[in-house]
């Protein structure tokens, strides 16, 4: 075995990080459990935000459609369980896999495509599926929505509280983001920037290029029908506006300002992106614009993402660091 | 198995009107170190593109190693076969280190995906190890060890033609093709890539070289097949080819001395 560095301040920050998550459901519920579910949303998100960014940051390939996906996820996990009376977690299973299965076959034909042709296919995706929301009343009672979708529970322990909730989707969380960032640091994370830097040298190297973009996309959808399941089994219902463009532009926002190419910068996006929002209802019809500004503000002086900035300055105050004491 | 390991027979490429390759005939012999010389747009370039699967030939067959290879199958499968290819523009993945680059060559002769990844699985740790060391073993094979660690885009150009030797002996080829190995280096690092080019030779890869600097050609290549216009005009040893008459008044221009 090669030697594998044994102490680094990313480990010392992770175990700070995790011990402040852990944290925080008890001292939100005291200050403001408005808050708590700020936190659980932001978890949300962030499922949906790191499959954008294997897809987009890693491999270089645009999405406009991972509202899609999302939906798809909410709407079998509602259905399944509502419906034809499933078990939650059989619900949610078979709305990732199925997810995932349906993201593969469309991927196949669509990741031919390349840059803004990718991005009107992709786009039109979120459109069809936004439609079909809505239209098939059949089986999601259209605009009404589904209601008295049941809670996931575990031998009979129920996450029905915002306070056990927050543990169920950030456990999702954190899994789902340690996996990503293996695959990034391995052989298939490589081909993926492989490909994002330049496909056909990429394929001169023996890389599948098509066939790894329709795995990442559809690695990419499941992680977005898990995050449409937790949705809606933490709300109990689902109606189609949550699924329609802006929200898939919203992820892509998310995405960019936590750090494209980047797996923990999607926590910080998503965080930022969804904390605005609710600051910024406040201020009424005006929110648009001071969304506006601040993405401009940050697409100016952070383009690479609040994660990766904050990455760099903290890897350049080390080696500052370093140089002053000699080592 | 045939004789030789590549053969080309009849190769005929259009891109619409133009004809890039007309009726091109070749055989290479393993263990051989060649060279296709010719003017711009003789179809040099062309020809590498036909024979790593990146175009399908207008008309004519391309056999490898005794098999036919059908233009359906794609440049990663013709990897795995044994055929690698550098580019004339080198193509470096250019936010990747110069190691991580020869670790992507690696890709054909590793299998584990995502799953074995994403969970740590023992054998996917135990191939990134793997990969690793062999990496740092091509690395070292181009002598540039030392470069490992940084980002393909900053190291200075002639390194960077000989990362990608490496990125592409990486995938243990049997046959090697060398698009413009020598553009934009100095006298000094052609010298250092004739001889790296003779080592990967004597390490029994069979070698073809596109380049436009005769005297890197001349002092490597112990045979020269000349393009000329899509169409094969000479080949031989650099000897024979250097005082053909066709070669000289369609390749140097009439009465022109050698160097």
């Amino acid at each position: 075995m090669l030697k594998r560095p044994r102490f680094k301040w990313t480990h010392l920050a992770a175990a700070i990080g995790l011990a402040i998550l852990v944290s925080l459901p008890w001292v939100l519920s005291g200050l403001n459990p408005h808050y708590l579910t700020i936190c659980i949303m932001v978890g949300i998100f962030t499922l949906v935000t790191v499959g954008l960014c294997l897809l987009m940051g890693y491999t270089g390939q645009v999405s406009l459609g991972q509202a899609a996906f999302f939906g798809v996820g909410a709407y079998t996990s509602a259905i399944l369980s509502k419906t034809y009376g499933l078990p939650p977690w059989g619900a949610m299973a078979i709305a990732a896999i199925g997810t995932g299965l349906f993201a593969y076959v469309i991927g196949w034909p669509i990741l031919r495509l390349r840059g803004n042709y990718l991005a009107m296919a992709t786009l039109a995706l979120g459109v069809i599926m936004f439609i079909v929301f809505r239209e098939a009343d059949e089986y999601t009672y259209g605009t009404d929505g589904i209601t008295g979708i049941p809670n996931l529970s575990i031998a009979g322990f129920a996450f029905n509280t915002d306070f056990r909730y927050f543990f169920l989707v950030w456990f999702f969380c954190i899994a789902v983001l340690l996996i990503s960032q293996n695959v990034v640091n391995s052989r298939t994370g490589r081909a993926l920037r492989a490909i994002r830097d330049n496909e056909a040298a990429a394929e001169s190297m023996g890389v599948n290029a098509l066939q790894l973009k329709a795995k990442v996309f559809a690695l990419g959808a499941v992680y977005a029908s898990l995050a449409g399941s937790l949705l809606v089994h933490y709300w109990g219902a689902v109606g189609p506006n949550m699924f329609d463009v802006s929200a898939s532009i919203e992820v892509i926002t998310m995405a960019v300002v936590g750090g494209l190419a980047s797996v923990w910068g999607a926590i910080f996006g998503a965080g930022a992106v969804t904390y605005l929002n609710d600051v910024l209802v406040d201020v009424g019809s005006y929110n648009i614009i001071a969304w506006g500004l601040i993405l401009m503000v940050v697409m100016i002086f952070l383009p690479k993402g609040l994660w990766v900035h904050l990455r760099e300055g903290v890897s350049r105050w080390q080696r500052r660091r370093k140089e002053k004491t000699g080592i | 198995m045939s004789e030789f390991i590549l053969e080309v027979k009849g190769l005929t490429k259009a891109f619409g009107g133009l004809v890039a390759l007309n009726n091109v005939d070749l055989a290479i012999r393993p263990g051989e170190l060649a060279a296709v010389i010719g003017p711009n747009g003789a179809g040099k370039t062309t020809l590498f593109n036909i024979v790593a699967g990146v175009y399908a030939p207008t008309r004519g067959k391309v056999v490898f190693g005794g098999r036919t290879l059908s233009p359906r199958i794609p440049p990663a499968r013709r990897v795995r076969l044994g055929i690698a290819r550098t580019f004339q523009h080198v193509y470096l993945f250019d936010d990747m280190t110069a190691l991580e680059n020869v670790e992507v060559g690696r890709h054909t002769r590793s299998r584990t995906g995502f799953v074995d990844a994403g969970f740590r699985l023992p054998n996917a740790l135990r191939e990134e190890d793997d990969i690793r060391l062999e990496a740092i073993h091509f690395l070292n094979l181009v002598e540039q060890g030392r470069q490992g660690e940084l980002m393909a885009s900053g190291i200075p150009l002639g390194q960077q033609k000989l990362v990608a030797i490496g990125r592409a002996l990486a995938t243990e080829p049997k046959l090697l093709l060398l698009d413009e190995p020598g553009a934009g280096l100095n006298a000094m690092e052609k010298k250092g890539l004739s001889d790296l080019i003779k080592r990967i030779r004597d390490m029994g890869v069979t070698v073809i070289l596109v380049e436009h600097d005769m005297e890197l050609v001349m002092g490597t290549a112990e045979w020269v097949i000349v393009l000329d216009c899509g169409e094969k005009i000479a080949e031989g040893t650099p000897y024979q080819v250097q005082h053909d008459q066709k070669v000289i008044a369609a390749y140097l221009g009439e009465d022109t001395e050698l160097p």
